[in-house]
Formats: C-alpha cells, sequence, structure tokens
C-alpha cells in the first residue's frame, strides 16, 4: 500500500461493473494485486521525475462515481476525427474508442484479428503497476496474429474519452516466423477534458520475422497516458520502433525489448515534443538476453516553455550475451530557459565481448547557423523554425512505415510551428 | 549606394574597426585588402549586420538610409549579399529550400509573387552549370559535407539567385583550388552589372587576377589608410604589407 493506492472495494467494484466474460478472472486478480500496488509513487526508482498522484486522485473520483462526465456530441465529432487519420494513413484500421474496439475487425488474409475476450489464451498480465492496472480494468483488447506478410499496414487507432475518463487499451501482437509486419498506432483524444488512457502491447517477433511499428501519440493537452511496450524477439528477428510524441499533459512510455534469439536488432527512434507544461517521460529498456545481437536507440527531443523531458535509457547485456553492438543517443534541442530535460543513460554490461556507446546532448538553436538564414532574408521565427524542423528531421528520416509519412510531417509542421511561436 | 564614415565597432569589447570610411557606387567593384586581423571580415559581418558586433561610432548609409537600424533579414532583403568566409553548414535543411525561401523572402518584401517552381529550377540549373555544380547539390542539406570549393561555389549560386544590389564576398577565394577560383570568378564576373556593386574582401592579389576590381583599399588596424586602382594590389603583393606602413607614414 502507498499513499497512491486505490480502494480494494471501489476497484471489485470497478471490475463487477464491466461484462463477466473470459477476462473476469484476469480482471479480479489483478485488483487484487492493484489494491495491494497502488499507482507507482514520484520519486520510487523507474519513477523520480513523473507524479501519477493526479491520476490516482482522478481514479478514485470517478471510480467513487463523484466525477462530472462531460457530456459532449461524441459521434461526429470522433467520427471526423477518426476520418482524418484514416483518410490519410492507407492502412488497415481498427479503430478502439475509449476502449471498446470496433466490432469488425476481421483481418485481411494471411492475418488473424480477434478481441483477446474470445480468444482461448491466457493472457500474460505483467509485475508493473500499470500493466496490473491495465488487466483490472480492461474492457478488452486486440490480439494479432500476422501469418504472411501484407502490403498495408495494420492501423490502430486509439481515441479516448470524454465521457469515459478512464481507459485501458491492450493489444497483443504475433508475428510468426519469416513474416514482416508494419504497424501504425495513432493516439488521439476525442475532445479537450481531463483524462487518462493506459495502453499495453506485447510484440512476439517468431525468428526471422520483423516488424516495422510506428507510434504517433497527438493528444489533448490536458489527456494523461501512460504507455507500455514490450517486444520479446527471437533469432534473427528485427524490431523497429519510431515513437511520436506531440501531445498530452503528462506522458510515460516504457519500450522493453528483450532480445531472446542471436541475430536480432532493435532500433528504437523517438522524438518528442514539449511546450507549456507538458511532460513526456521516456524510458526505454534493451535487455541483450544472447549475443551476438545489436541495439541502436536515437532520441531527440524538442523541448519550450515550461515543459518537462525525462529519458532514461537502460541497456542490459546478460552474462554470455558476447558480441552485444549497442548504442544510444538522446539530442535535446532547447527552446526555453525554464524548460528542463532529465536525460541518464543506464548501462548494465555482465558480458565481455560487447560493444556499446551511447552519448547525450543538450542544447540551443546554432547561432551561426541562425545569422545565416537571416542573411538570406529568412526572418528570425522562420528561420528557427527551419532549424527546429531540421533537428526533427532526423528522426523522421528513420520512419520505416511509409505510409504514414505524409501525416506525420504535416503533423510535426503545424506542432513545430506552434512550438517555435510559442518559444520562450 | 553604401557611405560609410568614421565607423568604429567591437567585438566582445575588443575594438576591430576604427574610423573606416568607405564609399561604394552602383556598377563599381571594390576590393578590400589587408593582413590578418586588420577587420576585413568584421567589416563584411557589420555590414550584413551581425549581433556579436557592436558599433560604437559613425555611419552606414546604404541607398540613403541608415543600415545600421536594419535586421539582418532586412538587409538582405533590401539587396544586401553577404558571401561568408566560412559558409555554415545546416544539415536537414535542403539547399533546394533555402535558396526557394530565400527568393521568395526577397519577392515577397518587394510586393512580388512566389516564384513559380519551374521558373526556379531553370534558373538554379543555368547558374550551377555555369559554376560547374552537379545539380545533386540542390537536394543536399546546406553547404553539408561539401568540400571548401563548392561552399564557395554555393554561395556564389546563392548570390546569383538573389541577384543583390550590393554583394560582400569575404575571403570568396581561400582554400580554393585553381578549377575552383576560375569557376567562382566566373561566376562573379557574370553578375557585374551597372546596378550592381560588389565588394571583394581578400588577403590575397590572386583573386583580383580573375576578377578586375575598379578599386582597391588597403585596410590596417581597422582603418583603410590607402586607396586606388588595381595596380595598388599588384604592388601590394610585390611588397608585401609592410610596404604601405612605411608609404603611409613618411
Amino acid at each position: 500500500m502507498n499513499q497512491n493506492s486505490l480502494s480494494p472495494e471501489l476497484l471489485q467494484k470497478a471490475v463487477h461493473s464491466l461484462p463477466e466474460d473470459n477476462l473476469s478472472i484476469m480482471r479480479l486478480e489483478a485488483a487484487d494485486r492493484f489494491s495491494n500496488m497502488g499507482f507507482p509513487v514520484k520519486g520510487s526508482e523507474d519513477w523520480k521525475y513523473t507524479d501519477l498522484s493526479q491520476i490516482a486522485d482522478l481514479t478514485s473520483q470517478w471510480l467513487n462515481g463523484s466525477m462530472q462526465e462531460n457530456a459532449v456530441d461524441r459521434e461526429n465529432h470522433n467520427t471526423k476525427i477518426v476520418e482524418s487519420v484514416t483518410d490519410s494513413i492507407d492502412a488497415h484500421w481498427i479503430v478502439v474508442r475509449d476502449g471498446v474496439i470496433d466490432s469488425d475487425i476481421t483481418g485481411p488474409n494471411g492475418t488473424t484479428i480477434k478481441k483477446i475476450s474470445t480468444v482461448n489464451k491466457k493472457i500474460v498480465t505483467g509485475n508493473d503497476a500499470m500493466s496490473v492496472f491495465n488487466a483490472a480494468l480492461l474492457r478488452d483488447g486486440i490480439h494479432i496474429t500476422a501469418a504472411t506478410p501484407l502490403k498495408k499496414p495494420i492501423g490502430i487507432l486509439y481515441i479516448d474519452g470524454p465521457p469515459s475518463v478512464i481507459t485501458q487499451n491492450r493489444a497483443i501482437i504475433e508475428i510468426e516466423e519469416e513474416c514482416q509486419l508494419q504497424v501504425v498506432e495513432v493516439c488521439l483524444s476525442a475532445a479537450v477534458g481531463k483524462q487518462f488512457t493506459n495502453t499495453v502491447t506485447d510484440f512476439s517477433i517468431a525468428a526471422g520475422a520483423s516488424v516495422n511499428y510506428v507510434r504517433i501519440q497527438d493528444r489533448d493537452f490536458e489527456h494523461t497516458s501512460v504507455n507500455r511496450v514490450n517486444a520479446l524477439l527471437e533469432k534473427n528477428t528485427i524490431f523497429n520502433y519510431n515513437g511520436f510524441d506531440l501531445g498530452g499533459a503528462l506522458t510515460r512510455n516504457d519500450i522493453v525489448t528483450e532480445i531472446a534469439g542471436e541475430g536480432a536488432l532493435v532500433n528504437l527512434n523517438g522524438l518528442y515534443l514539449a511546450s507549456a507544461r507538458q511532460h513526456i517521460d521516456n524510458h526505454t529498456n534493451i535487455i541483450h538476453t544472447v549475443g551476438p545481437s545489436t541495439s541502436t536507440e536515437e532520441y531527440r527531443g524538442i523541448i519550450s516553455g515550461d515543459s518537462q523531458c525525462v529519458f532514461n535509457g537502460r541497456v542490459f547485456v546478460a552474462k554470455g550475451a558476447d558480441g552485444t553492438d549497442s548504442n544510444q543517443y538522446n539530442h535535446n534541442l532547447l527552446l526555453s530557459e525554464r524548460a528542463e530535460i532529465d536525460t541518464k543513460p543506464e548501462l548494465e554490461i555482465y558480458a565481455d565481448d560487447v560493444k556499446c556507446a551511447h552519448g547525450a546532448t543538450v542544447g540551443q538553436l546554432d547561432e551561426s547557423a541562425l545569422f545565416y538564414l537571416r542573411s538570406r532574408g529568412l526572418n528570425l521565427e522562420e528561420s528557427q523554425r527551419v532549424l527546429t524542423h531540421a533537428f526533427a528531421s532526423g528522426t523522421l528520416s528513420k520512419l520505416t512505415v511509409e505510409a504514414c509519412y505524409d501525416y506525420l510531417t504535416d503533423l510535426l509542421d503545424n506542432r513545430l510551428e506552434l512550438l517555435v511561436g510559442a518559444a520562450g | 549606394m553604401l557611405e560609410i564614415e568614421n565607423l568604429k565597432a567591437t567585438i566582445a569589447e575588443k575594438q576591430i574597426l576604427s574610423g573606416l570610411d568607405l564609399s561604394v557606387n552602383a556598377g563599381e567593384i571594390h576590393a578590400i585588402m589587408g593582413p590578418n586581423g586588420s577587420g576585413k571580415s568584421t567589416l563584411a559581418q557589420v555590414i550584413a549586420g551581425h549581433a556579436d558586433y557592436e558599433v560604437i561610432e559613425g555611419s552606414v548609409e546604404y541607398q540613403g538610409h541608415n543600415l545600421l537600424e536594419l535586421e539582418p533579414e532586412d538587409r538582405a532583403r533590401e539587396g544586401i549579399f553577404l558571401g561568408f568566409q566560412y559558409p555554415v553548414e545546416i544539415p536537414g535543411v535542403n539547399n533546394a529550400y533555402l535558396l526557394k525561401a530565400a527568393v521568395n523572402a526577397k519577392r515577397k518584401h518587394q510586393g512580388q509573387d512566389e516564384i513559380d517552381a519551374f521558373e526556379f529550377l531553370k534558373l538554379a540549373k543555368k547558374t550551377m552549370e555555369l559554376l560547374d555544380m552537379d545539380q545533386s547539390f540542390l537536394n543536399r542539406g546546406v553547404n553539408e559535407g561539401f568540400s571548401g570549393g563548392e561552399k564557395k561555389r554555393n554561395e556564389i549560386l546563392q548570390m546569383a539567385m538573389l541577384e543583390p544590389k550590393l554583394a560582400i564576398l569575404d575571403e570568396t577565394d581561400s582554400g580554393l583550388d585553381i578549377d575552383a577560383l576560375k569557376a567562382v570568378a566566373n561566376g562573379v564576373n557574370s553578375l557585374r552589372h551597372s546596378e550592381r556593386a560588389i565588394v571583394l574582401v581578400t588577403h590575397y592579389q590572386r583573386l583580383l587576377d580573375y576578377i578586375e576590381p575598379d578599386y582597391v583599399h588597403v585596410l590596417w588596424e581597422g582603418r583603410i589608410i590607402l586607396s586606388g586602382d588595381k595596380t595598388l594590389a599588384h604592388k601590394l603583393e610585390e611588397n608585401g604589407y609592410e610596404w604601405v606602413r612605411t608609404t603611409v607614414s613618411s
């Protein structure tokens, strides 16, 4: 129990309000565990800078029924937002509104898409508090099995609240041997207002398979999200991750990849743009259980206003994982004196024959480049925008799912425009 | 076009220019020569409006207006072009993008429509041919990974596209092999125009074999101490800068 714990009675009541199905037992067990765990407390080892106490309060109020739900014209509003994504990115879309999966989700040829509640398999809950919380209140999730490569990516659009205040999303994605899969995940808010989304995504990648996974989070500035991605890589597999965090009040990502087979490759590339009072916390954990194996990681941040960002990159090389090659970089562009970045590499190496490099930079826009652009007639703000964009393009150039390129560049253009305009 | 009187300027509280006078008219090419540290680059940077340099005395008039109160971008839009001694590498910014943005910033300032994409490409390609530049440079990052010669050619390409009224070329010849020097000189000569003034800032006489100046000035300890025609450059080359000092003081 801690100060962020929830009352067991409230949790039980919430679980019982969900439909009785194959997931009921999982929920009850998880609710029981979570009552003892509580939400992570700021200052604890993995949550040094990120504070979920407001979310703990919000959850209590919501479960109490004392939370005012914001009535909005959800259908119409939602439809427009959904179309803005599904029309721009050519993919096999699955739309999940407030944790409710659109009914028609049969997959394209060679791919099976089901609701988790209809899959006869035990769901592994995970041991961290937020995964347990997710399991306790999960309405349903998506289960994808990919056996043959598709031309188009699978798209998952999470569009949340209000009136729902707290949403759990879950996706389990299995890629069978030698298969290639592209996944685009877009996370949006249906309307403005305080809300909380907790998402867990599991990839299991069988020998010789590869995954290109792009995650775009552009939620409302009052929306809090906690997001966890677990990827398990077998022999000769590739996991490419491109994460873009543009919106949200408070965002916490945990990307955990475990290399369990030799010859596997993990590439993590992240971009976070924070302004005003946004808080974006990226925790990554790359576990090299066996070697030879390779991981590369580059996170870039553009941080302005009073925002705070966190990057914590852990690389763990197990005893005997010889031939591990790993590099990790975190570059930050600070556009305001009040903005803050806490960046920390965390290397734990227990093997002998290992190459591990890491580096972090924090800086402002290059004055000489600014003057150069201005001397060519671009005004100060435009020059700042161009250079900021150039910084961000370092991540965009590593995008592995072509289908979302245009959508992303538009999104980034608009967001950077705001960011530079509001810098200082 | 450009009237500089008694210009005194400092950088980090160190005085570099100490009462410089210079008058440049349309259609003229001026060469400003001087040893290292005499203030050549400072003069170029002050005219372009670099914020690190502070003008503490004197005046700079450009086309009858006080130049010193204009922002760097407004100076550019009014027709001033600085060819950098060390062009800045800007990875992630496309060369063609910058060229086009620069051309359009100026056109907008003059109340013209944006340049047509086809027109732009035609003009850029023509100029690149003259400068012996491969067209692939258009799609690369601004100066990113360019050799010294490529960077200087890129400066002249920008100059040609922007059609300035007053171009100041800061050590455009430094670090160039003979082929690059000829290509750059070709480019500059093709831009000679009765309504355009060009100021060449250079340490060596070599560039002036290819671009013939109307006037040559010697800059020494922050002031122009001697002016003449192109023959002055040859005398300098023969006798060195010490000769100027003895000539002037005697």
